[in-house]
């Protein structure tokens, strides 16, 4: 069964004006957008900046107003369940793409740490640094760093302080927002491969967020492209990859950088194909706003923002 | 932009009419009521409650308050029980002191403020700036009623350049030429006084804001393209600084009012500060009301002209 | 792997490690002069003042004497007398005491409040934020003078407490705003919304994540603000409207001096009073001025 389901997802934000501030429009952040993923995957969402791929995440997780549709964790109703289901909240965590920003820089690692637990748990003092520091075991910091600050850690350190935060209520669900992209690229590596491994350890389901293709073809399952709010792709890893069928798809893929320096002039001409097609047939894939059309299935896994063929 | 300005004049009259209900309210709480100030006190406490009733004073609160609104409308702000006067006359004359004394203290604040803010700002960190620094930074830790008083006390009794107190020397024939001087010199030294403090907020926000218009790039293309230094400050710095400076002057009506009641009971200054300590002396309550009443319209008013100028000069106050 | 460990133990113990507001704050103190001497002399005043004061005999000074009538300063007087015999050194010593003492006061009622309205309106936002702000915009509107005088001149019953309130309840505007404008920025962090996702109440949020990193501009204010509290108060009591009679301030000193006579012969009532408010002023403004440029330099470089 999916641990998390999503229909028809919108999130709207009011465009205001004139003397009394009416809403006369809406910014349209997300729109339309469903998808399941089941326990223990990882589903990659990925997207250029202004995609919607931040917002859908934010959605999910209670920090954006839902304007209409629904999300389902574990057949249960959580659309906008804000502050209310607090069983609910604790089984869907987050991690945020800055760690300079996410930790409140006044507080030390054990009072951050301990803040879902203090919400969630009921520890005594001795109990929850005991968890603190096993935490901090688990993300590879030494236990003894807990009276420390944020700001004597590395950022590399700091996204683990991160995410001990988000796994020390053992949540299912854990929405990761480009969790690497501040990073230094040495430490990117580090830090994906630390979440595979507490993936596998606590049975984690991952919503990751990225613009990296490179990077979500490493960690995920399953894949989905959004452009404009609108999902332009979806299917597993393979079909992404192996089989882009959305010229905007063919044009990501086509630009992830190549290793080989053999393949250079392969690469390019590639390239120079991609782009030809998608110039040529801009039309043939987005409507006149510009925007994705609607999901066509072309296999099990795999759909398309296609026009319907009449 | 018109949207702006009606939109800040529908914030206006709630403001207004908030403004009055809270005074009526502490009108209310006042000792005494419109009653006492009408009836000889020796008629029996009985006698005083059937005219009550016959004067509507034993309505409910917001019947009385209607009343008393729409009474306002018409420019009745009630009697005043010590002078036996409506206090619409009373405050007249009060008024016109005021607004002169207000008028001569914007005037000089801007006077001193304008040069000084450029000198400092053009000139910033020399010894110059650091002078005029010097003095705005004490003068904003300087109370005006000492002030106030070191003033009078320097130039009104040991120079004896003012006269130290009144409006007008008593026996002029008003409209004569020596009428009027002898109002404006009773005027100068409360004025200097007042702006000489209150300047120092406009010298430091015009010396801060050409400080930074100095570093913009618009300036640093001005001289690149070879425009003279006074061209420079005369065309393009002046212009975007002096101008929401002149704007202020709304926001200022505030700091005014609570001026003007320190400065006209130092200087014995027949205005409407010296009236409204006086009536609270006297707890002639129906004056302190009028008086708070048209210093808060006043302030209300001033605040909202200075906003929709400032709309109007500067476009990024309206996106809010 | 051990050394290292004992080397981190160590790193821990040493307090000055952590980024404490106030450390920051108190090393800038200590490296600008003359905000150091203003704190010093600050500090002397006011322990001068409240030790005096403790000793000194209230009712004993302002016991109305006809027969020591505006004395000048002599060896009995050391600053002479009032119109009523009264001695000014010890009125000096008390009023200082009264009028700090109402400027903590209010500073800190007004602090309280302005505090918590901005930090509510700021880190709400929106319907409340706008709702909230134009409550704000008609209380700063209103004449703050007049309307304390009417308050002060209606309250049945008198005392320190009501006048600060009711001074507070007129002041606590310009803080109010400032903590506002921060906490809209403040909130759109990532730690803000962390704790959202983590679970944590609103006002959990308020108060223990945003207010403490707002801390220096909460303490940078609130000095400001007691320079000015102190000058009011002190105008408050020259009109007559302050403290009664009986219990002196600085201003009720300086209110001696309406009198033309007093004004131009007799400085002794008033000129030490007028002095020592300014003093006072200056100093609480210095420190804080010393405190504002330490945290706006912080905040330029990062």
């Amino acid at each position: 069964m999916a641990i998390l389901k999503v229909n028809d997802l919108k999130v709207y934000f009011p465009i205001k004006a004139g003397i009394f501030n009416r809403t006369v429009d809406h910014v349209k952040a997300v729109d339309g957008v469903s998808f399941s993923i089941e326990q223990g995957k990882t589903y990659g969402l990925v997207g250029e900046s202004g995609s919607g791929k931040t917002t859908t995440g934010r959605a999910v997780i209670g920090l954006e107003s839902i304007y209409s549709g629904k999300v389902m964790f574990n057949g249960k109703d959580i659309t906008n369940f804000g502050r209310k289901n607090s069983a609910l909240r604790k089984d869907v965590q987050m991690i945020f793409q800055d760690p300079y920003s996410s930790l409140n820089p006044r507080k030390r690692i054990l009072d951050i740490i301990a803040e879902p637990l203090r919400n969630f748990e009921n520890l005594s003092m001795q109990e929850e640094k005991k968890r603190v520091q096993s935490l901090l075991e688990i993300v590879g910091l030494s236990p003894e760093s807990i009276l420390k600050y944020p700001h004597e850690f590395s950022g590399g350190q700091r996204q683990r302080i991160g995410i001990a935060r988000a796994i020390a209520v053992r949540p299912k669900l854990i929405i990761a927002d480009e969790p690497v992209s501040a990073l230094d690229v040495s430490v990117q590596a580090q830090v994906l491969n630390f979440m595979q491994d507490i993936q596998k350890e606590l049975n984690l389901t991952y919503l990751f967020i990225s613009h990296d293709l490179g990077i979500v073809k490493h960690m995920c399952d399953d894949i989905a492209i959004m452009y404009k709010g609108r999902y332009v792709e979806q299917g597993t890893t393979a079909d992404i990859f192996n089989n882009p069928q959305h010229i905007y798809t063919k044009r990501l893929v086509s630009a992830i950088p190549d290793i080989n320096p053999r393949n250079r002039e392969k690469q390019y001409h590639f390239r120079q194909e991609v782009q030809r097609e998608y110039a040529n047939s801009y039309n043939d894939y987005f409507d006149s706003e510009g925007l994705a059309y609607g999901l066509q299935p072309i296999s099990d896994t795999h759909l398309v923002a296609l026009p319907e063929r009449g | 932009m018109w949207k702006f300005i009606v939109r800040r004049i529908l914030i206006t009259i709630p403001q207004i009419i908030l403004l009055s209900v809270l005074l009526f309210l502490l009108a209310q709480a006042m000792p005494g009521d419109a009653l006492s100030g009408l009836v000889d006190p020796n008629v029996s406490l009985e006698q005083k409650n059937a005219l009550r009733e016959k004067l509507g004073l034993n309505a409910p609160w917001y019947e009385k308050y209607g009343e008393w609104a729409s009474g306002l409308v018409q420019g009745d702000l009630g009697q005043s029980f010590r002078f036996k006067m409506p206090v619409s006359d009373l405050i007249e004359q009060r008024m016109i002191n005021t607004f002169w004394l207000s008028l001569a203290t914007l005037i000089i604040t801007y006077i001193i403020a304008i040069p000084l803010g450029i000198l400092s700002g053009r000139y910033n960190d020399t010894i110059l700036d650091s002078s005029i620094t010097g003095y705005t930074y004490i003068g904003f830790a300087t109370p005006l009623f000492i002030f106030g008083l070191v003033m009078l006390w320097v130039f009104g009794y040991q120079l004896q350049w003012f006269p130290t107190s009144g409006s007008v020397t008593p026996g002029l024939e008003p409209g004569s030429f020596e009428y009027v001087l002898s109002k404006a010199q009773h005027l100068l030294l409360p004025a200097i006084s007042m702006a000489l403090i209150q300047t120092v907020s406009t010298v430091q926000y015009l010396r801060s804001e050409i400080v930074d218009t100095k570093q913009r790039e618009f300036i640093i293309t001005a001289r690149a393209k070879g425009a003279s230094e006074s061209r420079v400050y005369n065309k393009h710095i002046l212009r975007n600084s002096l101008l929401p400076i002149a704007a202020f002057f709304g926001y200022e009506i505030t700091f005014l009012i609570g001026g003007t009641v320190f400065v006209e009971m130092i200087f014995g200054f027949p205005g409407m500060g010296q009236l409204f300590i006086e009536s609270i002396l006297l707890r002639d309550y129906s004056v302190v009301n009028a008086v708070v009443l048209i210093f808060g319209i006043a302030a209300i008013l001033g605040a909202l002209l200075s906003d929709i100028i400032l709309s109007l000069v500067d476009p990024r106050i309206r996106i809010k | 792997m051990e050394v290292n460990n004992t080397n981190l133990a160590n790193q821990i113990q040493d307090p000055t490690k952590s980024p404490s507001g106030l450390k920051i704050l108190w090393k800038e103190i200590v490296r600008d002069k003359l905000a150091l001497v203003s704190l010093i002399l600050l500090t002397l005043i006011t322990v001068f003042v409240y030790g005096i004061a403790f000793v000194l005999d209230q009712d004993e000074i302002v016991r109305v004497d006809l027969f020591a009538i505006h004395e000048p300063p002599s060896e009995e007087f050391i600053l002479g007398t009032d119109y009523g015999g009264r001695d000014i050194f010890g009125q000096l010593i008390i009023g200082t005491r009264n009028s700090l003492s109402i400027g903590f006061l209010v500073t800190a009622i007004s602090g309280i409040f302005g505090i918590a309205f901005g930090l509510i309106a700021g880190y709400f936002g929106g319907y409340t934020d706008n709702a909230m702000m134009r409550v704000l915009d008609f209380f700063q509107v209103l004449p703050f003078t007049m309307l304390v005088i009417v308050f002060v001149s209606i309250v049945p019953n008198y005392t320190i407490l009501a006048f600060s309130i009711i001074m507070a309840a007129f002041n606590w505007m310009g803080i109010a705003r400032l903590i506002r404008s921060k906490a809209l920025q403040e909130k759109e962090l990532d730690y803000v919304q962390a704790s959202k996702t983590l679970g944590t109440s609103h006002t959990k949020i308020i108060f223990r994540e945003v207010m403490p990193n707002i801390s220096s501009l909460i303490i940078v204010t609130m000095t400001l603000n007691l320079a000015a509290n102190i000058g009011i108060e002190s105008g408050l009591s020259f009109l007559g409207f302050g403290f009664p009679e009986s219990t002196p301030s600085l201003g009720t000193l300086l209110s001696y001096a309406t009198n033309p006579q007093t004004l131009e012969y007799r400085w002794w009532i008033w000129v030490p009073a007028a002095i020592l408010i300014l003093v006072m002023m200056l100093m609480v403004r210095n420190v804080g001025e010393a405190l504002r440029r330490a945290t706006d330099a912080r905040q330029r470089r990062g």
